[in-house]
């Protein structure tokens, strides 16, 4: 019976659990493999040949959690299991010293279990769950006052384990296998605590977000887990905040005659983390609320109450809030160690450096030149030791050679000299932050060469160049700086440019300008495309004026 | 007897397993509630065809301990039997530790476990390694030892084609780095100390696998190669004529990678392992 309140109550966690997971691999499982694992164990304990005696049911369940278990958490899960059912075997009956000795086995049995016990993890809430039950043990005979013990402590090693692993303190996050554990227990409790009087019929409500999420701004920043599931659990902890904490409030309403469903709907509506279970003869409540004393007066309408508890989450609030506050009020984000900065003449090149990894971004190109501050003060944004800065004109290489000079002692910067943005974007490509600078600038600048650029205008005047005769409003290509193909519109050029590299591209990027629109840059792609079915195309908005095609040729 | 065990992210075929005496314990692959043992349910053909074409998105598990359970105590029958159980990087998987639990329950010493820090190729050049010590007589302390040690000279290049399937399996580790870009980019990843690793980030496939070639060539002399591809067969061909001009003297075992290391690499994924001499 407890086993399937657990597993109740685990269900309906599910999900949040899944949310949490991200130690050891962050696939977002933990709570479906725990669920599936405990169900396992549940089927087989319904099968046990003693049903009423302690030790068969849990060796059954033990046996049905080992064979169903999945994933990493399940199978510790399971290994739990197996412990208690070790710590129970030969008793027919619990009382507060088998019930201590079987979680000590859970535990031991688990740390065996896996190779390299790490701190923070589930296996931390189960030993701490271990110690609140033999802690318990010395002081009550009461089984639900020690199971109790063991939900509270069980919970605050949850809200623990942020501060012990590394990858959930990146996050933002508790242990979710650790949270997984702690819900099962938490199921497991209420419905040992309703079994004298009730057939359990444990149904978990809505129960809101727990502060297990510490400060929004941190979960990004530690680059374990900037998934939209991340920034949800975010979003999650700045609403859980202004909902404030107010008031665990338990206790029974004593019948006859009480309508379950009724009386869900209309407490549940008052506070969060809702646990509300029972029948006609008795309902037993448990909400978290603001307002403890409407919540009475609702409950009391209903039928006697009894049990009455209520205790100020305030405290707990307030941990958390100090917390969070201290997070903002920490210093920036450290400085890097090696950053990029990078000059481009419009929006989308700017958009396409960034996503390759650019710190900052300069506005700036062939007619408007940045000058060494505007390069300067990129540089200092961008918040690292050593900068590697990309021109991506050879207009801005000179003026971008000047900015370790006027920089400060403590930031140095390198220069990787390319000449255009293809280059630059080559370049950055082959950026590897993990790598130190010099080995960075050496395959940047082999990456750099490594490209070809095109860049297709239209004359705006008569002149001779290069052998050929050009006349106003021609389409002219400039390959790597040397005009090479003159004609009368883009395709033709661009086509004559393309046939007469040797070898063949194998990938033609074309970047649109301001000028052509989307429809007319697409119809000159797939002309080219049929011209040349051996390269591949692709196209993106640029945004640079003057040329209303750049292509990079690699 | 020294029995080897390995499991189905070796990305065996079953004639090849056979052959060699090599026992796979399979992982498991699940589209939705339908589930399929890695390799013996589902053949990599048609988990590529499904993974392409279909809507649900395929999840992954490790064995259980049981099944690794059944697979030694089989295996251990007489006093002289022993088992060599060789597996997917503990940081990808959590197969090693449902294998650490079953080898529990046996005498201390029958069953020697070793994490390869590596998956697909990687590990089963470090299995195919093993074999050989086995029937060259070696004993099993030997053996042991040598495949643990021998971990430090196999490595894994893998040019994928996108990002997506490894990222949304929650396997893309230090590789997080190259989410994001706006301009179609191909991932060139490594393993490094049985994480996924960032090695470069190339435009073109053929830059790609040159550039898999270049790394390898410090890595000469090397005493075998296995080219492995994620549903597309015409890479191996590209990389094999590569590697035959690079390595004309090492041998290439090609393989299809299997459903489970499909779910992670995607369509289209080609990874080269390499054991150095």
């Amino acid at each position: 019976m407890g086993l399937r309140a657990a597993l109740a109550w685990l269900q309906t966690n599910q999900q949040e659990v899944n949310d949490l997971n991200v130690f050891p691999v962050p696939d977002g499982d933990t709570g479906s493999n725990m669920y599936l694992t405990l169900r396992s164990a549940v089927e087989e304990a319904q099968e046990a040949p003693n049903p009423d005696q302690v030790d068969s049911v849990f060796a059954a369940a033990a046996h049905g959690s080992l064979m169903g278990a999945r994933g990493n958490s399940g199978v510790i899960l399971s290994q739990i299991l197996r412990g208690f059912a070790q710590g129970v075997s030969g008793k027919r009956t619990l009382d507060v010293h088998s019930v201590a000795h079987a979680f000590r086995e859970a535990s031991n049995v688990a740390y065996r279990a896996v190779m390299k016990p790490t701190e923070g993890t589930i296996l931390t809430v189960i030993r701490e769950a271990a110690e609140a039950a033999e802690a318990a043990a010395g002081e009550t005979d009461d089984i639900r006052a020690q199971l109790a013990r063991v939900v509270k402590e069980s919970h605050a090693a949850v809200e623990r384990t942020i501060d012990q692993l590394d990858v959930l303190r990146d996050a933002g996050v508790v242990d979710a296998g650790g949270f997984g554990l702690a819900v099962a227990f938490e199921g497991f409790s209420h419905a040992v605590d309703e079994s004298d009087a009730l057939p359990v019929g444990v149904t978990a409500m809505r129960r809101s977000t727990e502060p297990r999420v510490r400060s929004p701004s941190l979960a990004p920043a530690g680059g374990v887990d900037t998934s939209a599931a991340a920034q949800r659990r975010g979003a999650a902890a700045v609403a859980a905040r202004d909902e404030g904490w107010g008031y665990c409030t338990e206790f029974i309403i004593n019948g006859p005659g009480l309508d379950l469903e009724a009386v869900r709907d209309e407490l549940s509506a008052l506070g969060d983390s809702v646990l509300i279970v029972g029948d006609s003869e008795t309902i037993r409540v448990h909400i978290h609320t603001e307002d403890p004393a409407s919540l009475i007066a609702a409950a009391s309408r209903r039928g006697s109450l009894t049990k009455l508890k209520v205790e100020d989450m305030t405290a707990q609030h307030h941990e958390v809030l100090e917390r969070a506050v201290a997070a903002e009020l920490a210093p920036p984000v450290p400085r890097k160690q090696l950053g990029v900065v990078s000059v481009a003449p419009a929006d989308g090149f700017g958009d396409i450096l960034r996503s390759l990894g650019a710190d900052q971004v300069v506005p700036g190109g062939q007619t408007m030149n940045p000058s060494t501050e505007d390069l300067l003060n990129a540089v200092q944004a961008a918040n690292a030791a050593k900068v590697i800065l990309l021109p991506n004109n050879s207009n801005v290489i000179l003026s971008a050679q000047h900015v370790d000079e006027v920089a400060d002692n403590d930031l140095t910067v390198r220069v990787v000299p390319t000449r255009n943005l293809p280059q630059g974007i080559s370049a950055l490509l082959a950026f590897d932050p993990g790598a130190d600078l010099e080995s960075n600038v050496l395959r940047m600048q082999a990456a750099m060469s490594s490209v070809r650029c095109v860049e297709v205008t239209r004359a705006v005047r008569d002149s001779t160049a290069n052998g050929h005769e050009i006349k106003e409003g021609n389409v002219i290509a400039i390959v790597d700086d040397d005009i090479t193909d003159v004609g009368a519109d883009y395709a033709a050029v661009i086509d004559s440019v393309l046939a007469a590299q040797a070898p063949a591209p194998e990938l033609v990027t074309v970047y649109r300008g301001e000028e052509p629109s989307e429809q007319e840059a697409e119809a000159l792609v797939a002309s080219l495309r049929t011209t040349h079915p051996d390269v591949e195309f692709e196209l993106h908005e640029g945004g640079q004026d003057h040329y209303p095609y750049v292509l990079s040729l690699e | 007897m020294i029995h080897i065990v390995t499991d189905s992210t070796s990305d065996f075929t079953q004639a090849q397993a056979e052959e060699l005496g090599v026992t796979i314990v399979p992982l498991v692959v699940r589209f939705g509630d339908e589930q399929f043992r890695d390799g013996v349910d589902l053949t990599a053909d048609a988990f590529y065809r499904r993974l392409t074409t279909g809507r649900t998105h395929p999840s992954t598990s490790q064995p259980s301990p049981e099944e690794f359970s059944a697979v030694y105590e089989s295996l251990l029958r007489s006093r002289d039997d022993s088992v060599l159980s060789i597996h997917i990087s503990g940081k990808l998987s959590g197969t090693l530790q449902s294998a650490h639990i079953a080898a529990q329950q046996f005498d201390a010493g029958r069953i020697h476990l070793v994490d390869s820090e590596t998956v697909s190729g990687g590990l089963q050049l470090l299995v195919r390694a093993a074999v050989e010590d086995v029937r060259a007589g070696h004993d099993f302390e030997t053996v042991s030892g040598t495949a643990t040690r021998r971990r430090s000279r196999v490595g894994l290049y893998v040019l994928l084609d996108t990002l997506t399937y490894l990222h949304r399996g929650g396997r893309i580790g230090r590789a997080q780095a190259m989410l994001g870009s706006l301009l179609n980019v191909k991932p060139l990843l490594t393993t490094d100390h049985g994480e996924v690793a960032p090695q470069a980030r190339v435009r073109s496939r053929n830059r790609g696998l040159d550039m898999i070639v270049d790394l390898l060539r410090p890595r000469a002399p090397l005493r075998a190669l296995a080219a492995f591809h994620a549903g597309a067969p015409e890479l191996v061909d590209q990389i094999c004529t590569r590697l035959a001009a690079a390595f004309p003297d090492t041998e290439v075992i090609v393989g299809q990678v299997g459903p489970v290391v499909g779910t992670y690499a995607g369509p289209g994924g080609i990874g080269v392992a390499y054991l150095a001499r």
